[in-house]
């Protein structure tokens, strides 16, 4: 469904996430939207009436605590907070990484907003949040008044998984759940403002807020949240430099994409990543409206382009084409968590669609998809030293299953883009992934494979500023010859000295395979060393396999007790990572 | 020769530390590929060349990357014979550090190709544990010295086998630099003094090339060697050997006063004194040579500056006596003989032809994988022919079907005359010098020639055919009946009229020309050839009876037809 007014007031953008979230919303919903819009001119017309009455009641208390990994919960977090404190409730906000369960039995009421990562994995910064809270000997929240915003991704087989954990521990250990769970899939933006909102009017009711709460109300909820304002509405930047940097004879294409930001004010700092919507390319659309049986009619096509995942495919999904199917196994496959994460493995939505016996019309289709979503990459430059420009690192994703060939959405629309060409970006802040504050700290980077990029921008920074740190980089790639992503720049640092030591293992090249984590424990002593003098340690790069490899290498390293060290090593910030 | 003339390389040589320079401390610059510049010449005396990838240069430097750099290496193999194991050990590092390819070369050895910076030490670790070594492989030294690979004059060959072996050793450069630096890891504190009292501090002027042929076939192009041993049999044993100097072949283009020249047989010597003679050859080209201009470093131009004469004098007085008069002797062919042969020794051989030496697994022809499975199962020995072919020996009469069987299945062709007798350089992409293609182009240029010979009724007709890529002549296009040398991309200067046994030189006949030049020179010759040619008649000494070329080589009056 789309907004159709004759001449909209509002840009195309701006329309996306209205219509987004009309198209899903309930008659009650719409009718409190009505609401909120004529609440909001209403305010506006009396913009003074509200402030500070001066004999207010006391502020009621109100934790947010969020667990995040790539920083959407933050910026959920981060605007509920704005919102409340308007509201005038006293707010505390809380990342779950510093945070305990002991410390929020006296919180009085508490919101929590958490995303999910890995295989239904906590984020890992409140990986011991969540494990306290699993503890058989966790306190007692009895007293506490809760509610749980979960982030996460229907494509995943347990989605939302920390949020639910969450939720079902706080009540096991007494407290009291003020709303149900809300889930959100990948197109949070809305759904979470719209709880947010909700969670506010319900307290501010409830604990009888100082101020007029309907005036306050409407005054006061962000639609969806300042942070996340960009990723609703990006920036469109042109690309002006796109260089494959694997060799011709590699079987590998990654990307180094230059985006031109000037007159664009998108501040970035290096450690954050850069957010692209993503167009599908036309014919993956064409594939789908043909495995659907549905006509390529022009304003279909376009907003299948534009605005749909066409790829992923889900639970749902399968359960409503089973129904159009007479193939009685696919209801099955809905049914079996399993059998459907290995059918799913290789497949994608055209696959299913295939597999209906009858035509859809295009109705069916479009209430069958989930919105397109974002991807992140993280930024390879500093605007101290590129100026108004950004670079990206983009690993080309393809490959080929049960006879098509398939390709990454994101990464292929970026490879397929020619100088001059606009992208639609936004910038996702990582705070937790920043050069250290202390002058002269030495930093022990590890990024094999696109996980370089961000120290590629540490690096120019350090340029930049001319601060100068002992710096150690381990970088790693299948061969030397074809894969070795920006060597004259590391060899320009090395003999400049700005980069101490750079450790290689490139895996190819030798009958056994050699991987960055064998490096690390190669160099087990000076590294431990480099520890010990207070180097902070950061990891980017495969979630799956190299992090994981990593932490288990430099735990075995720092010895019997090493993944407790890592942990302290995290809460003070020496140990970061970024992995995907 | 004053200091200050010397060439730059002999300023290196010289500071070198007998061949270290700073080679070690090179490999641990894992960050690129290369090595220091200076190093890149003192790593040649260790038997391996810095090449990079020309194919890819274009596009490296937008992709932010250096050059493709990898090396070549090159092993010792005195008269190119190996056992099956080493033939193991070479095909493993090979397909675990290099590009998966052995190839053969005219210098009876083995060249590995595409060796990353970081595979060098683990890969000649691995050839050294089997008595493997790339010592003075490259370099202004004493290059690995062939011996023929005629298999059917049993005891002869191994006896020029052994002499090579002497040879090679004795004439080694005596620093441990090698050893030390790629098998032990470790570089020697203090800087030992070591000595090199044949070789010298800064080394030889040149590299210094020793062949060992035994008539009739002149497989080793005996002449074209700085120093050749003729056998002079009796009884199927070896008396002694006729002694010949100052040849070579390379030369360079437009550069006039640089020649190929064919060596001269001074006289005769035993087989007890072949060693300490070869010693005084060295030590006068060593103490003679010329230093300051690398290009007129050779022996050859040595004796041609003093004049053959005044040469063989100071031989007498460092060898303490003249060489006795030279024997008589007869070379019939230079090529391999191919196919099963019995030897003497009642054994039986079997030369394969290699087409351009390259042994790979190519589609359908599984070569590398092939000669593996034979030498996991033979217990004779590898040679490896001075025509890059390979020859399996010592087979038992009883196997013979075994390893007949094995080829066959493995279908490796039995190519036409043309074919077998035709021999390129590697050139382009590794080898820096390279002005054309090579030993890619040479197959297709050789099936051209062959639709040709069959339109002029000559199918089956053998002769030489060599190319190089540049004028430096690594494949001795010099003494074939068609040279080709490499000018420029797609362009070649064409020689005709060598002999079909090496023993002369041909001449240059047209310049720059491209392939289809190259079949409109040769077809009308090839046509006269087929009307007018006698019986048996060679291409070559068609052309040259008929006066369509003129039997004279290039180069000063000295260099002997
Ligand atoms: C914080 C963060 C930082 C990131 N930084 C970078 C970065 O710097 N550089 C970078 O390149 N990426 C980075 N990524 C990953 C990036 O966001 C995208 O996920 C990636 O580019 C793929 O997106 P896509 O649209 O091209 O592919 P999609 O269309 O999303 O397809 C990817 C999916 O295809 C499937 N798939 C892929 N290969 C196969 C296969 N062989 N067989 C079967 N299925 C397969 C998998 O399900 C995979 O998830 C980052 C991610 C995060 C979260
Ligand atoms: C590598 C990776 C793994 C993920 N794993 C899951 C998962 O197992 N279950 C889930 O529901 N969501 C999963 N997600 C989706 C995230 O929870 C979702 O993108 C969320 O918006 C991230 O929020 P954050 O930025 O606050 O961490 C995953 C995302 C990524 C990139
Ligand atoms: S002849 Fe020239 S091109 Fe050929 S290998 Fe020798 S130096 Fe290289």
């Amino acid at each position: 469904m789309s907004i159709a007014l004759a001449e909209p007031p509002f840009a195309a953008e701006e329309l996306a996430p209205l219509g987004a979230l009309l198209a899903r919303a309930t008659a009650g919903q719409r009718r409190w939207l009505a609401g909120y819009v004529a609440g909001f001119d209403a305010a506006l017309a009396a913009p003074t009436a509200a402030p500070a009455a001066p004999a207010a009641p006391p502020r009621p208390k109100l934790t947010i605590l969020y667990a995040t990994e790539s920083g959407n919960a933050e910026s959920i977090a981060a605007a509920l907070r704005r919102d409340a404190t308007r509201r005038g409730f006293a707010v505390r906000l809380r990342d779950a990484a510093d945070t305990l369960p002991g410390e929020l039995s006296d919180a009085g009421t508490l919101l929590v907003v958490a995303s999910t990562w890995g295989d239904g994995e906590a984020p890992q910064r409140a990986a011991g949040f969540v494990t306290a809270l699993e503890a058989a000997d966790a306190p007692s929240l009895a007293g506490l008044r809760f509610a749980v915003l979960a982030l996460g991704d229907r494509a995943y087989a347990r989605f939302c998984a920390t949020g639910r954990l969450i939720d079902a521990r706080l009540a096991a250990l007494g407290a009291e759940r003020l709303a149900p769970l809300a889930e959100c899939d990948v197109d949070f933006a809305s759904p979470a403002a719209t709880w947010s909102a909700a969670r506010l009017s319900a307290l501010a009711t409830a604990d009888a807020a100082p101020s007029d709460a309907a005036s306050d109300r409407v005054i006061h909820v962000d639609f969806a949240g300042a942070a996340t304002a960009s990723r609703q509405a990006p920036a469109g930047v042109a690309v002006s430099e796109l260089i494959n940097l694997n060799s011709s004879r590699s079987d590998r294409r990654t990307w180094h994409v230059e985006l031109d930001l000037a007159g664009i004010g998108l501040a970035y700092e290096p450690g954050d990543a850069i957010g692209v919507w993503p167009r599908n390319a036309p014919a993956l659309v064409e594939a789908v409206l043909a495995a659907a049986g549905v006509p390529a009619e022009a304003d279909l096509t376009e907003s299948l382009a534009s605005r749909y995942d066409l790829t992923t495919v889900t639970v749902p999904q399968v359960e409503t084409i089973a129904q159009l199917s007479a193939d009685s196994s696919l209801a099955a496959l809905a049914a079996d968590a399993r059998a459907f994460a290995a059918w799913r493995a290789d497949r994608q939505l055209v696959d299913l669609l295939a597999l209906a016996d009858r035509k859809l019309t295009a109705a069916q289709l479009v209430s069958l998809l989930r919105p397109l979503a974002p991807r992140l990459y993280s930024v390879a430059s500093s605007r101290k030293l590129v100026g108004d420009a950004a670079h990206l690192l983009v690993a080309e994703v393809a490959w080929e299953s049960h006879g098509r060939a398939r390709r990454g959405v994101a990464s292929g629309m970026l490879a397929d883009t020619r100088p001059g060409e606009e992208v639609r970006v936004f910038v996702q802040p990582n705070r937790h992934f920043r050069l250290p504050g202390e002058a002269g700290r030495p930093v022990i980077m590890i990024g094999p494979g696109t996980g370089v990029a961000p120290f590629r921008g540490f690096l120019q920074e350090m340029e930049a500023t001319g601060e100068k740190r002992p710096s150690w980089l381990f970088f790693g790639a299948r061969r030397f010859h074809h894969d070795f992503l920006y060597q004259t720049e590391w060899q320009d640092w090395l003999r400049s000295g700005l980069l101490t030591r750079l450790d290689l293992a490139f895996s190819r090249d030798q009958p056994e395979r050699v991987y960055v984590q064998h490096r690390i424990w190669e160099s087990r002593e000076a590294l431990s060393g480099w520890i010990r003098d207070c180097a902070s340690i950061y990891v980017c790069g495969d979630a799956a396999g190299m992090a994981k490899d990593v932490h288990a290498m430099l735990a075995r390293i720092l010895g019997a007790d090493g993944d407790e060290q890592l942990s302290a090593l995290a809460r003070s910030g020496r140990y970061q990572r970024d992995v995907y | 020769m004053t200091t200050s003339a010397r060439s730059r390389n002999e300023e290196i040589k010289e500071a070198s530390r007998f061949l270290r320079g700073s080679i070690a401390s090179g490999l641990e610059q894992t960050a690129t590929g290369a090595i220091a510049e200076d190093d890149t010449q003192l790593v040649k005396f260790h038997g391996m060349y810095q090449q990079d990838d020309r194919d890819l240069r274009p596009e490296r430097l937008r992709k932010k990357v250096e050059k493709a750099y990898s090396f070549m290496v090159r092993l010792r193999i005195p008269g190119g014979e190996m056992t099956p194991a080493q033939w193991l050990a070479a095909s493993r590092v090979a397909r675990e550090r290099g590009n998966a390819t052995l190839r053969l070369t005219t210098r009876q050895t083995i060249q590995f190709h595409g060796l990353l910076k970081g595979n060098l030490r683990p890969a000649l670790r691995t050839l050294h544990a089997d008595l493997l070594d790339s010592i003075a492989a490259c370099g202004d030294v004493n290059r690995n010295v062939i011996a023929t690979t005629n298999p059917a004059q049993s005891a002869s060959r191994a006896a020029g086998v052994e002499l090579a072996r002497r040879l090679s050793d004795h004439l080694l450069p005596r620093s441990r630099a090698w050893h030390e630096i790629w098998i032990d890891g470790e570089q020697v504190t203090g800087g030992e003094a070591e000595d090199e009292p044949i070789l010298g501090g800064t080394y030889l002027p040149r590299k210094f090339k020793i062949a060992i042929a035994v008539p009739p076939v002149n497989d080793v192009d005996v002449f074209a060697h700085d120093l050749g041993f003729i056998a002079i049999e009796e009884n199927g044993v070896p008396v002694g050997y006729d002694v010949v100097i100052g040849g070579g072949m390379g030369m360079t283009h437009g550069e006039p006063d640089t020649f190929p020249r064919v060596g001269d047989v001074i006289g005769f010597c035993s087989p007890q004194e072949a060693v300490a003679l070869a010693e005084h050859v060295v030590t006068i080209q060593r103490d003679w040579g010329d230093r300051a201009d690398r290009r007129h470093a050779r022996l050859k131009y040595t004796i041609e500056r003093v004049g053959l004469a005044r040469f063989v004098e100071e031989l007498a007085v460092r060898h303490g006596r003249r060489l006795a008069p030279a024997r008589p002797y007869s070379f019939v062919s230079n090529g391999d003989r191919l196919g099963w042969v019995e030897g003497e020794d009642g054994l039986w051989h079997y030369g394969l032809f290699v087409e351009n030496g390259r042994i790979a697994d190519h589609p359908g022809a599984p070569w590398l994988t092939t000669l593996e499975t034979i030498a996991h199962r033979h217990r004779g020995a590898f040679l490896l022919t001075a025509n890059q072919n390979l020859v399996i020996a010592g087979v038992p009469a009883g196997e013979r079907e075994d390893i007949d069987a094995i080829l066959d299945a493995a279908g490796l062709t039995r190519p036409g005359a043309l074919r077998r007798n035709a021999m390129a350089c590697v050139a382009l992409p590794t080898c820096g010098l390279a002005l054309a293609e090579s030993e890619r182009f040479l197959p297709t240029l050789v099936t051209d020639l062959e639709r040709l010979l069959t339109r002029h009724g000559l199918d089956g007709q053998a002769m030489t055919i060599r190319m190089t890529g540049c004028p430096n002549g690594c494949a001795r296009p010099y003494l074939a009946e068609i040279g080709l040398v490499g000018r420029g991309p797609g362009l070649y200067n064409l020689y005709l009229g060598g002999a079909f046994d090496g023993s002369r030189l041909n001449r240059l006949v047209g310049t720059d020309l491209d392939r289809e030049a190259i079949l409109a020179a040769l077809d009308p010759l090839f046509a006269a050839y087929a009307r007018e040619r006698r019986d048996e008649e060679r291409f070559s000494d068609f052309l040259i009876r008929t006066d369509r070329v003129a039997p004279l080589p290039e180069g000063p009056e000295a260099a002997r037809p």
